[in-house]
């Protein structure tokens, strides 16, 4: 049960994550001296995003533990 | 045998069982060998420094990481960014160093959860020093307390409340930064274990083929980390002075000219 409920929280921060990269990339495509600038907001977006899942995951594992 | 096994237990990492952990002496160990491999690094980096070429190819390594960390800086916090590439550049160094090795050894700093929390602690710490050098400490209160929202009523009602949501994601923020770094590596090294567990009958270590991607990681959690830290600096001592970008107002001259003089051919 707690593998089906971490496979739909990663199938959401997927999403999320494939969303942040392709909107940067597209954005790079169309302007490409603003590079730089869009690969640092899409670094910070990208570690946000991940801190959610990595939060669940302590959560979830902390709760099978106990 | 039994004697090496038994002394040697904190120092050697059980990479296949999650449950035992090097302790306090292993992750010491692994991080006085971090630093002092940085700190020879950095000894042989000063030795062409003289000549009028540098030569070194160390001094070139540092040399770029320099540029790229001061580039970071100016980039995200602003004209008065340079002062800040001191401590950015040691967490970069140290996080990135630790990083690799865990790529080798079978732990590392980075890959134990306290370690990476004192760093947090010690990066957050440092960016309330320096909200409270430069606006004071009420200042620094009073930036936690959010907008100035010009109704006596709406002050008393809204501002608490943010001022709270604010303390409790600053606090969160040690939290954020020391277990995303912890995740990422730990994370690597249970995703090989469990790769390697599928050549097992074939005796093929799938799990070695994670290493570029790992080393990826490394370069990115340490980049992350610091680029995190110059934005938290750069939202606690920002001015509202005007910046002039100079580079983008010379290309829009040029380019609004370059329209001109197409016209003026047509």
């Amino acid at each position: 049960m707690n593998a089906i409920g971490i496979g739909i929280a990663v199938l959401g921060i997927a999403i999320g994550l494939g969303l942040i990269g392709f909107s940067a990339m597209q954005g790079m495509s169309r302007q490409p001296e603003a590079i730089g600038k869009m690969q640092t907001a899409m670094l910070i977006g990208m570690a946000f995003i991940e801190v959610v899942m990595l939060l669940l995951t302590f959560v979830i594992l902390g709760s099978v533990t106990k | 045998m039994e004697f090496l096994a038994g002394n040697l237990a904190p120092f050697i990492a059980s990479a296949e069982k999650g449950e035992e952990h090097v302790g306090f002496v292993g992750i010491l160990t692994y991080a006085i060998f971090v630093l002092i491999v940085i700190f020879c690094l950095m000894a042989y980096a000063k030795k062409g420094m003289n000549l009028r070429v540098f030569k070194n190819p160390i001094l070139n390594c540092f040399e770029q990481l320099y540029l790229f960390i001061e580039k970071m800086c100016v980039g995200t916090i602003g004209s008065h960014g340079r002062k800040y590439v001191s401590i950015l550049m040691t967490f970069w160094m140290v996080i990135f160093a630790s990083n690799v090795c865990s790529l080798f050894f079978p732990a590392a700093p980075t890959a134990d959860v306290g370690f990476n929390l004192g760093m947090a602690l010690i990066a957050i710490g440092y960016v309330q020093y320096e909200g409270i050098k430069t606006n004071g400490f009420f200042g620094h209160l009073r930036h936690f307390g959010g907008p100035n929202l010009g109704n006596v009523l709406l002050a008393i009602l809204i501002n608490p409340l943010i001022f709270l949501i604010e303390i409790v994601s600053e606090v969160l923020k040690n939290v954020s930064l020391s277990l995303r770094l912890y995740g990422n590596i730990e994370g690597g090294h249970l995703a090989a274990s469990a790769m390697n567990k599928l050549g097992e009958g074939i005796y093929v270590p799938f799990g070695a083929f994670l290493i570029p991607i790992k080393l990826l990681t490394c370069v990115v959690q340490a980049l992350i980390f610091t680029l995190l830290l110059s934005v938290y600096i750069s939202l606690v001592t920002h001015h509202d002075e005007p910046e002039v970008d100079h580079e983008s107002a010379d290309e829009k001259e040029r380019w609004e000219s370059g329209k001109i003089a197409e016209a003026m051919i047509h």
